[in-house]
């Protein structure tokens, strides 16, 4: 049973008078925001910060998917508990271009470096990471659900090539209304590269390439399942990193290399992002 | 009997100009592929007492810090250092500055 109607006809309500979240409310909303300089735009990077080093973040996500726009701008504050281990706090401001402006909900992670090589002007390491955004959004903002993400990172960075693959799983929890979003697994695939290796003091700059894949499950609403809903989008994103001393900006578009959604759902058109980062 | 005491007094001022002028440490450091990355070094070493500069060669992988007079970095230290910056002492040099 079809219990939402198809994108395009005026105001998308479920049996329930729940608003349908639409694609580009899903695909936003599992935005891990945790992404560290020396790590991939979108993807999920092994990246950690020395230990008791304290890192800012402001990052900015305009989107569109159909009639759908939207920007998610987030500031995050990060920890190094050690070498190894960097512990996060995400805040998230959400704007739409229909429905109110407000707080989304507030994400947690952590990451852990347990391997690392380390030779001369090279540095190859893999992580594991673990996020959770519990239900804190104002009212019509976040995913009304406590999720958690759970990834594993690898990467190789010299001083002229980098290359990073990741996965990750992101497990969605149930709304008080009864609907639990599908499930969904994030690929990323990168390559990276400096074309002029300058000097410690001297701006540094990395382009990448990648290749992001999510493969998401059917969404239920009180135990049926939700027909547009669920699917494949694979992306193509390059992206630019522009480092000095302690100061960095990332930036990069996701565009659609391909999509298999279910039913009548509308694909993503384009994701940016643009973010801000200082450590000390 | 004054050129051997001229000698030694000598030989005491140039010790003392020696110890004066600080201690250098050429360090090679593997996993330097970064500036970004690599600040975590400079602001390790900075923090601790005596440091007086730090200056980072990503290319070869080599971090200079120079102490100024009386200090003393052990090998156990600097090791410990560079793996909370999150890298890897490959080798250590002491050398007194002139």
């Amino acid at each position: 049973m079809n219990y939402l109607r198809p994108a395009g006809q005026g105001t998308m309500m479920n049996a329930l008078g729940i608003k349908k979240a639409g694609a580009a409310g899903v695909v936003v909303l599992i935005y891990s925001a945790a992404v560290q300089a020396h790590d991939p735009v979108f993807g999920l990077g092994p990246h950690t910060l020395f230990k008791n080093a304290t890192e800012v973040h402001l990052g900015f996500d305009p989107s569109r998917a159909g009639r759908n726009q939207q920007t998610r701008s987030t500031l995050e504050f990060a920890y190094g508990l050690t070498a190894n281990w960097t512990a996060r706090v995400e805040l998230p401001y959400e704007s739409r271009e229909k429905g109110p402006d407000g707080t989304g909900d507030v994400g947690i992670a952590t990451k852990y470096r347990f391997w690392r090589r380390d030779a001369l002007g090279v540095q190859e390491s893999s992580t594991a990471f673990l996020r959770v955004k519990p239900d804190t959004a104002s009212a019509g903002r976040g995913t009304g659900s406590t999720d958690s993400i759970l990834g594993l990172a690898y990467g190789y960075e010299s001083r002229k090539w980098y290359r990073w693959a990741a996965a990750r799983y992101r497990f969605n929890g149930e709304t008080g209304e009864g609907l639990e979003r599908g499930d969904k697994l994030l690929l990323d695939l990168v390559g990276g590269i400096r074309f002029k290796q300058t000097a410690y003091l001297e701006p540094d700059w990395v382009w990448m390439l990648e290749l992001n894949g999510e493969i998401t499950g059917r969404s239920k609403l009180k135990g049926v399942r939700v027909e547009d809903s669920g699917g494949r989008e694979w992306f193509v994103s390059p992206g630019l990193m522009w480092t000095l001393r302690n100061f960095a900006i990332k930036t990069g578009v996701q565009l659609p290399l391909a999509s298999d959604l279910n039913g009548n759902q509308e694909a993503t058109d384009y994701r940016a992002r643009l973010e801000f980062e200082w450590h000390r | 009997m004054k050129h051997p005491l001229l000698i030694i007094t000598a030989a005491l001022l140039w010790s003392t100009m020696a110890t004066a002028q600080g201690v250098r440490y050429e360090l090679r450091v593997d996993g330097l592929a970064c500036p970004f990355c690599a600040y975590g070094i400079e602001k390790k070493f900075k923090k601790t007492k005596g440091v007086e500069a730090v200056d980072i060669d990503l290319e070869r992988g080599l971090v200079v810090v120079s102490a100024g007079e009386g200090v003393q970095l052990t090998r156990e230290q600097v090791e410990r250092i560079v793996k909370d910056a999150g890298f890897t002492l490959r080798s250590m040099t002491e050398k007194t500055l002139p």
